[in-house]
């Protein structure tokens, strides 16, 4: 009975959620296809792509489990990697793409472990050691990774006959990605599973005490948003062509959780618009190097201040504004 | 006698050098509602904590529904047919009541379906509150979203942790006449400092001091108790 009453409402969801997702379907394909004849803008269209597989991936932990894994870039990395050194050795990337994802995976399973224990700004303090620790892996293993060098010239994958496959085509394969990964996303929140990681999000002892098998669901979450993490990074390599142990230090983690928090973590389409703003806007500053930092590091602050429910919430916010009266009196006859 | 459903035998349990609970030994039968009192530090909540899983004790053995369920973590005394509430009001605050009782029916093993969660929500008087959101309710209304998140699991036992703290007095009366019903229910275990509540619902009571059982027995018994009333009751209000 509660299956069918809950499948009613999935569906109602689905179609809540079919315009905006058929939308972002359509210019995730249009936009890399009519700014073909500019390389340039086409390119940071695709990064913006990438970016939104990443950021998906970094909503369901930050934003749906409330994990804040600065490890993440690390996590791509490792698969990245792994993809790059397989295609070098002969495999075909349609191939190393699933194992370094899945590499990526079980790395991030095993590294989300501390999660188990530790909750909030511990969790992140304990993550950004391992980001730190995964990145001098990247720099002492030279023989895989050639070390601070990085790998360059990686090419572009193989086309079906024979060459690779051309940069705009390789576009709408990342297209392809963020569409999937975005409907990936949906799905989960509309699942068990994403009432699970909320749960576990607004208050893991209660849902453990409602019988939710938390360690469980953590681990899943960091099977899957590792996954997402895998997948945007073996796509980086050849896109880019060069990757090196900068293109996935903590540097990076911040910026895809910055692009999380400020387009409304928790919210699906908040840190698809956070993808969407800030990665062509790092493109715009690419000039002003030294100030770059500066400015995602205020962004960052800014974004904790002012809005901590980031833009999406922003919005929604002032429908709220008169609950917390209510919430405050019934606190303190709590307290009393 | 009924059957018995929870089965407590020389629990302790030690927090560094100080002895929380020494040896309690309990039992609660099914339908039987249990009441449990003693002045604060007592060891009242830590018992409950050890009992759900939420500490694990030092010795003594503990049993629910015929198995032991010693050394298991709290989800899978939960869908043993355990719950308990807390102290302090405990809702997913940024959620609506209808997310709270979709989260708390998802892993439960036996919940009900749409028409019993409606029926009661109705029962409980919340259910023209389900698309609010829980953490503006008032505290009244929260413990009410709080039972009905544990009633839809249709558990055993409840172990309700001061369900009337911080109610006003007409609302102690309403939780009052729920938990009254309530006991056709389900076996309830219930933690208070109000006497009204212990007086007007539990079959037995247990009388816990520094960690110590006190004394066992009909509330009538035990609120006369002289012992009870020199070491606990003479320093409160009833």
């Amino acid at each position: 009975m509660t299956d069918s009453s809950s499948t009613t409402s999935l569906s109602s969801d689905w179609k809540k959620i079919a315009g905006p997702l058929g939308a972002f379907t359509i210019l995730a394909f249009a936009i890399p296809a009519l700014l073909s004849g500019n390389r340039y803008l086409a390119f940071v269209a695709g990064i913006t792509l990438i970016h939104i597989v990443w950021t998906s991936g970094m909503n369901l932990l930050y934003g749906y489990t409330g994990l804040m894994p600065l490890m993440f870039a690390g996590i791509a990395g490792i698969s990245a990697y792994f993809a790059v050194d397989l295609t070098a050795s002969g495999w075909s990337f349609w191939v190393a793409l699933p194992v370094g994802a899945l590499a990526a995976s079980i790395a991030g399973t095993i590294l989300g472990l501390p999660s188990l224990r530790l909750k909030g700004f511990y969790f992140t303090l304990c993550s950004l050691v391992i980001q730190t620790v995964i990145t001098l892996g990247f720099v002492y293993f030279a023989n895989l990774t050639n070390g601070d060098t990085g790998i360059s010239q990686i090419p572009l994958p193989a086309a079906p006959g024979s060459g690779t496959i051309s940069a705009p085509a390789f576009d709408l394969i990342l297209a392809a990605a963020a569409v999937i990964g975005v409907v990936v996303l949906i799905a989960i929140t509309r699942s068990a599973l994403g009432k699970r990681l909320i749960a576990i999000r607004e208050d893991d002892e209660l849902a453990e005490m409602l019988g939710i098998n938390v360690t469980r669901y953590k681990m899943t979450a960091f099977f899957i948003g590792s996954l997402f993490a895998g997948v945007g990074g073996a796509l980086y390599a050849p896109y880019i062509g060069f990757i090196s142990p900068r293109s996935f230090d903590v540097l990076i983690s911040m910026n895809i959780w910055l692009m999380v928090a400020f387009g409304g973590r928790g919210t699906i389409w908040g840190p698809v618009a956070g993808a969407v703003i800030l990665v062509p806007l790092s493109f715009l500053l690419q000039e002003y190097y030294t100030v770059k930092d500066v400015i995602y590091g205020l962004l960052i602050i800014a974004v904790i201040v002012l809005m901590p429910g980031g833009i999406a919430s922003g919005l929604k916010r002032t429908t709220r504004a008169t609950e917390p009266v209510a919430a405050g009196a019934a606190e303190q006859r709590g307290a009393k | 006698m009924t059957n018995v459903l929870l089965e407590a035998r020389g629990v302790s349990k030690r927090f560094g050098g100080v002895v929380a609970l020494k040896g309690i030994d309990l039992v609660q039968h099914q339908g039987e509602t249990l009441g449990m009192i003693g002045p604060n530090g007592s060891g009242k909540t830590t018992f409950v904590n050890l009992i759900s899983g939420h500490l694990k004790g030092n010795s003594g053995s503990i049993r629910f529904d015929g198995r032991s369920i010693e050394g298991r973590n709290p989800y899978q005394i939960a869908q043993a047919g355990l719950t308990r509430t807390y102290q302090a009001v405990r809702v997913f605050g940024e959620l609506t009541v209808r997310e709270n009782v979709g989260t708390a029916l998802v892993d439960a093993p036996s919940a009900l379906g749409q028409d019993g969660v409606r029926e009661l929500a109705d029962w409980l008087r919340i259910g023209h509150r389900f698309d609010a959101r829980a953490g503006g309710l008032t505290l009244l209304e929260q413990r009410q979203v709080e039972l009905l998140m544990r009633l839809v699991q249709r558990p055993k036992l409840i172990m309700l942790d001061e369900p009337v703290g911080g109610l006003s007095s007409v609302e102690v009366r309403v939780m009052i006449a729920i938990l009254a019903e309530l006991k056709s229910r389900c076996t309830i275990f219930v933690i208070e400092h109000t006497m009204k509540v212990i007086r007007e619902l539990a079959d037995k009571v247990v009388v816990l001091l520094a960690g110590e059982k006190l004394a066992e027995g009909p509330p009538a018994d035990i609120l006369a108790d002289q012992r009870v009333i020199d070491r606990y009751l003479g320093n409160i209000d009833a």
